[in-house]
């Protein structure tokens, strides 16, 4: 079974963008919300994250970073909850408890513990958008030069956790379809089966390696692909959301403060920043480049049936 | 000499010469004194049985051994001019390509180009070089739709296609390859072949293509080389080797052979085509086709499996799709069913869905109880004792369902693949039989990858003992006691020997379900080769053929 965060190519700007572009763009937004405690401006990354997602086609991918960042950021909310009682608001005595003493509930600690939460959850979403749009291959030839056979192992790892994914999930169904009067199996020995299945599968994919030239000493080669055309687009969206993000940050757009009270702070620095940052999501939308039809009016190249009917109209006028 | 040199074929693709080897403490020599020469352009079969010594021989031509494996080895092995004892697979992968049996081990990047361009990378091509060549491969290849496409999205057929370009893509003049089609449909795996065929025809590719299932390429090949316990035991033409073998090893000849054989005709051929000139030239035509009638099922007691209007869907990451389309079935007790299909056509779901592993989104199922062996029987297996594996008397029981009472003190691993086979489905089987009665389906999925033919004919004994057609260990077969023995298969010579039923899927739904003569005689891809040979309704296997050729009434 695929991975939800499995690269899958497409044809939209963020997977054609160089690698070193769709990571400026993703490592800006996750940069926002390692800067900012602001709910609100972490609120417009995890927007942009999204938003850059589902616009670049990797839905099952964002639906599942989100499933699996919202769960993490509650938890993190229980916990900071449970475990710092600062704050000025209570709103629940638990009492003594064993290891955390007296344990005082305050909205404080809740919503200090969401604002962590929410960090987690953009960075989350950002890395599997990053993952399913960004051509694992492209990075790792980008870093060959720097370091070859590091890179080409990472290719290799890379290759074999999928592998050993789909070996857990069969190994998993065989435990599964075992008789009951067979022995049970547990989580031990289906551990050790999958290393030991794992270990023979990376033997014959060193020798596929060996077989592609792996061994050779040869000079390392050029990278065949170009920049794109999308490239410039999401560097200056990388720039002008760090760009705006650290003038915010000098104007004091990051006003928060969760203890001992919360100072939530909704000024036109914040609200510029936040809507900055979560436009941004909107940097890999795929904008169809026009032409003149025969009237003069503007005819989408691609598109849907509208703008088809619109250039036969065209062509019936000439 | 220079590399033109070796390109224009002034040297054999391929010479071994005494070449003797053993794997790291391993107890005997995979491979005792074999000398053989391939000659450029030459498309050469390697047949003989599992273990006798074919994919070690493969290593050896393309450098894996000893260089990769270690182990001992003497002897000589030359790729054009290069000595492979000497040289690296890394260098030889200039002048040899190889393909491994398992599609999933043999690609390591993430998309098709990548993985097709990574050898020239390595080599350190230049941009342009590796463009067109990567697009040349993808041509010849007819993938081209598959460059921007993940490697963990494609079908076992298009990953094999993609993992023979990138062993493809440096241009070598020798191509080995090692049981390529074991896990193709009979469409992908015919593909395959003729592709080969083509490259070796057009690019003057020469082909050492080793195989067990003969019926598929034997028509395509130069010569054959039969290997029996790490030697050669024939090197000759096609016709001959079937002359041989019927002699020697009767488990490796075709089926259309096979048929000759039984109905004393010669030459024996190595193909449908040869053995239809051959009918032709004795004055035996072709019948017209009498249109097949449906016949109704023999069995009326209660089905042990049905399923109505049965949808199951699959989310396969990106896409969720429809893999069982309304799907009416019913298998009865001692009923011995060939489920088959193209890759991707809803096999292994089906079985799938009745064990349990699937919810059905719309129709439903009932099963009485199903046991399952699914693709690779390796992953039941987690213990070092049969015996802890199989603990008290439901263990018992189910290893003597299988005949494996014997080796309740063996290790797993110490038996032979058939064995382990086996005892897979005895782990399957264990607790859900009601003292000896087995429970009321056993399916068994591909169980026949990577067979040879005698191990087959195991496998269709233990079928028979399982749906009650012959007695059990110690005690006669009743209605109570048979199973309905379910087999998703490719291997149609394979369905032909053990399946009374055929049923037929395509795209997730039913397009075919009746007898195995029937169904098995009354196509192009899923029949058997006496089937293509005689083109006559229900005739699909050598003695029925051999008994319609002398004119006996079916």
């Amino acid at each position: 079974m695929r991975s939800p965060f499995a690269y899958m190519p497409r044809r939209g700007p963020l997977q054609a963008a160089s690698p070193g572009a769709a990571v400026s763009y993703l490592g800006a937004i996750v940069v926002v919300a390692f800067l900012y405690s602001n709910p609100l401006v972490l609120v417009a990354a995890g927007v942009a994250a999204t938003l850059a997602g589902l616009l670049a086609g990797a839905r099952t991918a964002v639906r599942a970073a989100l499933r699996m960042g919202l769960s993490l950021a509650l938890l993190i909310v229980v916990v900071n909850a449970l475990v710092v009682s600062r704050g000025e608001t209570v709103l629940a005595r638990l009492g003594e408890w064993p290891l955390l003493g007296q344990v005082d509930v305050t909205a404080e600690a809740i919503v200090a513990g969401t604002s962590y939460g929410l960090r987690a959850a953009v960075a989350m979403v950002a890395f599997a958008v990053y993952s399913a749009c960004v051509d694992p291959d492209r990075v790792l030839r980008a870093l060959r030069p720097l370091a070859g056979r590091s890179a080409l192992t990472a290719t290799l790892v890379s290759r074999l956790v999928p592998v050993a994914a789909a070996d857990a999930a069969r190994l998993r169904d065989a435990a599964r379809l075992r008789g009951p009067g067979a022995a049970v199996v547990g989580k031990a020995p289906l551990a050790r089966r999958l290393l030991a299945g794992s270990l023979a599968r990376a033997v014959d994919v060193a020798a596929t390696l060996e077989l592609r030239g792996y061994s050779l000493d040869a000079p390392p080669a050029r990278n065949r692909r170009t920049a794109s055309r999308h490239d410039r687009r999401f560097y200056a969206v990388a720039a002008l959301v760090l760009a705006a993000a650290t003038a915010g940050k000098l104007l004091g757009a990051d006003d928060f403060h969760t203890y001992p009270s919360i100072e939530l702070g909704l000024g036109p620095a914040t609200l510029a920043v936040a809507a900055i940052v979560a436009l941004s999501g909107l940097a890999p939308l795929r904008h169809a480049r026009r032409r003149r039809a025969a009237d003069g009016t503007k005819v989408p190249l691609y598109g849907g049936k509208s703008s088809r009917r619109r250039m036969e109209q065209g062509a019936v006028r000439v | 000499m220079s590399e033109l040199a070796i390109r224009r074929g002034a040297a054999p693709a391929l010479a071994v010469e005494g070449l003797s080897y053993a794997y790291p403490r391993a107890a005997g020599r995979a491979l005792e004194d074999v000398s053989l020469e391939v000659a450029p352009g030459e498309f050469v079969l390697l047949a003989g049985r599992s273990a006798s010594g074919k994919s070690t021989l493969l290593k050896a031509a393309c450098g894996l051994v000893p260089h990769f494996h270690g182990g001992e080895i003497e002897g000589e092995v030359r790729v054009g001019e290069i000595d492979a004892l000497e040289t690296g697979p890394g260098e030889l992968a200039a002048a040899v390509g190889y393909l491994a049996q398992d599609p999933e081990t043999q690609v390591v990047s993430t998309t098709v180009a990548a993985e097709i361009e990574l050898p020239l990378e390595m080599r350190g091509d230049a941009p342009a070089d590796r463009a067109r060549a990567v697009e040349e491969v993808a041509l010849a290849l007819a993938i081209p739709h598959l460059l921007e496409r993940a490697v963990d999205t494609l079908s076992g057929g298009e990953l094999q296609r993609v993992a023979l370009a990138a062993a493809l893509v440096t241009r070598p003049r020798l191509i080995l390859l090692d049981e390529p089609t074991s896990q193709l449909d009979p469409v992908a795996g015919d593909e395959l072949i003729w592709l080969l065929r083509r490259l070796n025809e057009e690019w003057g590719v020469a082909v050492l293509l080793a195989e067990h299932r003969l019926e598929r390429c034997l028509a395509a090949a130069d010569r054959v080389v039969a290997m029996e316990s790490g030697g050669v035991a024939f090197d000759g033409a096609p016709a001959d080797f079937l002359a041989w073998a019927e002699e020697a090893d009767p488990a490796l000849t075709t089926p259309a052979a096979r048929l000759f054989s039984l109905a004393e005709l010669s030459p024996l051929p190595v193909g449908v085509r040869d053995a239809r000139q051959t009918l032709r030239g004795i004055g035996v035509g072709h019948p017209p086709h009498i249109a097949s009638r449906r016949v109704p099922h023999p069995y009326s007691t209660a089905p042990v499996l049905e399923t109505k209007g049965l949808w199951v869907e699959l989310d396969r990451g990106e896409d969720v799709r429809d893999v069982l389309r309304g799907i009416d079935l019913q298998l009865r007790p001692g009923e011995r069913v060939a489920l088959m299909g193209r890759n991707g056509a809803g096999k292994s779901t089906l079985l799938r869905t009745a064990a349990g592993l699937h919810e059905p989104v719309a129709g439903k199922i009932e099963v009485d109880s199903i046991a399952l062996l699914t693709q690779t029987p390796g992953d039941y297996l987690v213990r070092e004792r049969v015996g802890d594996e199989l603990p008290g008397d439901e263990g018992m029981a189910a290893l003597r369902a299988v005949g494996l009472e014997h080796a309740v003190d063996a290790d797993p691993r110490d038996l032979s693949g058939g064995e382990r086979q086996r005892l897979a489905l005895a782990i399957a089987l264990a607790g859900r039989m009601e003292g000896e009665q087995l429970p009321g389906v056993v399916a068994l999925d591909e169980p026949t990858r990577g067979m040879d033919h005698a191990r087959k004919g195991e496998l269709v004994a233990l079928i028979e003992r399982l749906s009650g057609s012959v007695a059990l260990v110690d005690q006669e077969a009743t209605k109570a006691t048979r199973a309905a023995v379910v087999v998703a298969t490719h291997d149609v010579e394979f369905a032909s020997e053990f399946a009374e039923r055929v049923v037929l899927l395509g795209d997730g739904v039913v397009i075919a379900d009746g007898p195995m003569e029937e169904i098995l005689s009354g196509g192009w891809y899923f029949a058997t080769e006496v089937a293509r040979v005689l083109d006559l309704p229900g005739v699909v296997t050598p003695e029925q053929g051999a008994a319609a050729l002398r004119g006996e009434p079916r």
